[in-house]
């Protein structure tokens, strides 16, 4: 056994600073993520107020374009992202009797990258130039030709330090559900939740480096002067497209894949019911991430790819219909007979099911190539990606958060408001979105700043500005619930809902530092629901009492993350902008300093060996981590 | 102590603890196919079909060097790292032959 020797540990906002436990970055994660989530919101409300009559001069066009862009860039990138990896973070280790991620100082560069990358894009509004190009960086348009100010710098520089915190962050979850696994837990006894971030991971881990090669690539034309989009320099614009879109689609069933663990979590706990059909969930989802990397082109069906290619892609779309089916059956199948609980997790969850199968349905329309010539940049794509981004993954991540709200602080949000909560939320959502189908049929473009009157839009624009607004009161309540709830006493039992199922529902609420005292033993699926089924009160456990190892609090991921912070910055304002430094252009002089931090901070961590501490069996209580 | 925090100790012995030898040679090896195919493209002095194989070669050897030696390829037990890698792999090929297909010809 390694030494135990004293470790510092910190208080307060140092705390948080240097934490390495899971936990705690799951709700740093969360605290981020719903943060830029209020921005991205905020953005949408804008551009909504903007649409809500035909010729609008609320916002000006530039302007708009901007909003458009950080709304789409935000939401996906800055609050979809995070909130999932929140739920990774606090749930996942616990769910597989893990006392930590495989990595944890990992994973805290992982949460600190991700922050300082966000920062950067959003630092962009307050230099009077954001990316106004869509969320797509589309090339030619995203070039220095017809993008010559730094809003897509700070796109591209924004997003690959965030890239780095979501690649790392992946990395670290297949590791550690592939090795920390408690002793039983095979991967057919893995909670669904678990198997849909493991493939979630998988995922992370082959697409986003196709981002950061095209990001790279697009720094090196703008920054640099090279060609790789610029048909004129002999490079291809189209390109661009093929690079992100191989990581774009990828990137949506990162987004899906754990609001379907999540649901399947949900609808279980609440039927009273095993699963429906485990074995069949396990191979859905491994399918469709499979099919998640061969259907990119069908974003680009207009871009004159020829009607073999645009056949089997769209063939290849309609097949991920059927995995996809199979996991909404799977769904009604254990709602079916089971004894139904309708709280708001459960209700957030059963509305994600009539929701996500429109939004799915409206796929397959698109995925049908020459029907998509129509359907092509309208709003009836916006109506689509909304309904199953917004109607699939934040209804799902909402249904997370309120069935895992006590395990993450101790503490129940309150059943009313979180019914509230659910209903202007989910009625708004309707009502902005049903309606743009019809919008998108009409003929009404996507991505346009305003429109004519008398074309027939007025009255249903109106309509989605109206939910909009109603979404945007559903988070106020959400938001209210939070505050009121954290002025509660933390009194939340192990297994609140009294009918948990797996291992995260046998530890106190919120979980102590190490996890689990004792490893459990697990003997089947749903754990805790075996065991409880055999009358027991708690998990067997699988080793004695003994002094638990823990890693050491660290500051040097956030000193990382601010080193690249700089080096983007820096990297940016390297044409003439910041004058110059003994003749180098004071850009490259910063963005210099910031690499050497960085670099510092890894010689450090690399030369310094770090043993981590032990808490020995006469300090074990059963009390929660401080949140 | 806890049964998924160690590594070392707890789990049977797979292979020889090796020094850093191999992997310093690795380093070396590979910073230095590096540095030819720098050199290759920045004297200027070699014909540029010829700078194309000599990219290409140090390219494959590059690769054998990082799989064998950083992704752990010789060693045995990497079951998961080699259907990871292989699947990326096929990524990559569908994605690249695609993707060049269209783009160029």
């Amino acid at each position: 056994m390694a030494h135990g020797h004293a470790v510092k540990r910190y208080s307060g906002l140092m705390d948080w600073l240097t934490t390495v436990d899971h936990k705690k970055i799951g709700i740093l994660y969360l605290i981020a993520g719903g943060f830029f989530f209020l921005v991205g919101g905020l953005e949408a409300l804008l551009i909504r107020i903007q649409l809500w009559k035909p010729l609008n001069d609320f916002v000006s066009a530039d302007t708009y374009n901007e909003l458009l862009t950080m709304h789409g860039t935000t939401m996906i990138f800055l609050a979809a992202m995070p909130v999932i990896f929140a739920l990774m973070n606090a749930i996942v280790p616990l769910q597989i009797g893990a006392r930590d991620v495989a990595y944890p100082f990992v994973n805290a560069i992982g949460f600190w990258t991700f922050f300082f990358g966000a920062v950067l894009l959003n630092v962009s509004w307050f230099t009077g130039a954001a990316p106004d190009g869509g969320w797509t960086a589309y090339a030619p348009l995203s070039g220095t030709t017809f993008n010559g100010d730094h809003g897509f710098d700070y796109y591209v520089l924004g997003l690959q330090i965030a890239g780095i915190g979501t690649l790392v962050g992946g990395i670290n979850f297949l590791v550690t559900i592939i090795n920390m696994r408690a002793p039983g837990m095979t991967f057919m006894r893995m909670p669904m939740f678990t198997w849909s971030v493991f493939i979630t991971s998988a995922l992370i881990l082959f697409a986003f480096p196709a981002l950061t090669v095209g990001l790279a690539a697009l720094m090196f034309d703008r920054i640099f002067d090279a060609n790789f989009f610029d048909p004129s320099g002999g490079g291809n614009a189209v390109l661009w497209e093929h690079i992100f879109w191989i990581f774009g689609h990828p990137e949506v069933y990162i987004l899906i894949l754990p609001a379907f663990g999540v649901i399947s979590e949900v609808v279980s706990t609440f039927s009273r019911k095993r699963l429906f059909g485990y074995s069949s969930m396990v191979f859905a989802t491994i399918l469709i991430g499979f099919l998640g990397f061969m259907v990119w082109a069908h974003h680009m069906f207009t871009t004159g790819l020829g009607p073999v290619a645009n056949g089997l892609f769209s063939i290849a779309t309609m097949l991920i219909a059927v995995p996809t089916g199979i996991k909404i059956f799977n769904w009604l199948f254990t709602l079916w007979g089971g004894s139904i609980t309708f709280n708001a997790a459960n209700l957030f969850a059963v509305g994600f099911i009539p929701t996500f199968v429109m939004g799915g349905v409206t796929g397959v329309m698109l995925a049908a190539a020459p029907a998509d010539f129509q359907y092509h940049d309208s709003y009836f794509v916006v109506a689509h990606f909304h309904y199953v981004i917004v109607g699939g993954l934040v209804l799902g991540l909402f249904a997370g958060l309120h069935y895992w709200w006590p395990k993450m602080f101790g503490r129940m949000l309150n059943e009313g408001l979180a019914k509230l909560t659910f209903w202007t939320f989910f009625i708004g959502f309707h009502l902005t979105f049903f309606v743009q189908h019809f919008l998108g049929l009409m003929g009404m473009p996507r991505r346009i700043w305003t429109y004519l009157d008398g074309l027939g839009f007025n009255q249903l624009n109106l309509i989605s500005t109206i939910g909009a607004m109603l979404m945007g009161l559903g988070t106020i309540f959400f938001l209210l619930n939070v505050v009121i709830t954290a002025f509660k006493p933390k009194n939340a039992a192990n297994d609140p809902w009294e009918d948990g199922r797996t291992l995260e529902w046998t530890i106190p609420s919120p979980a102590p530092e190490y996890n689990f005292k004792q490893t459990p033993l697990v003997r089947g699926y749903d754990a805790y629901w075996k065991e409880k089924m055999e009358g027991h009160k708690e998990m067997t456990p699988a080793e004695p009492i003994g002094s638990i190892h823990m890693p050491s609090p660290s500051i040097l991921p956030l000193f990382m993350a601010i080193g690249l912070f700089i080096t983007g910055l820096g990297l940016m304002y390297s044409h003439g902008e910041w004058g110059k430094i003994a003749g180098i252009e004071a850009g490259f002089v910063v963005g210099g300093i910031g690499l050497i931090i960085t670099f510092t901070c890894m010689i450090i961590r690399s030369l310094i060996d770090d043993h981590g501490f032990h808490i020995e069996p006469e300090e074990l209580q059963d009390k929660g981590v401080k949140a | 102590m806890a049964s998924n925090h160690t590594t070392e100790e707890q789990r049977p012995v797979r292979h020889k603890v090796e020094g850093p030898k191999k992997h310093i040679v690795a380093f070396i090896f590979s910073i230095l196919l590096t540095l030819i195919a720098f050199a290759a493209v920045a004297g200027g002095e070699i014909n540029t079909d010829f700078i194309y194989i000599i990219l290409i070669g140090c390219a494959i050897l590059q690769v054998f060097v990082q799989m064998a030696f950083w992704m752990h390829m010789k060693d045995r037990g990497h079951t998961f790292a080699i259907i990871g890698i292989l699947f990326g792999v096929f990524v990559v090929f569908t994605c690249v032959i695609m993707a060049e297909y269209w783009a160029w010809w």
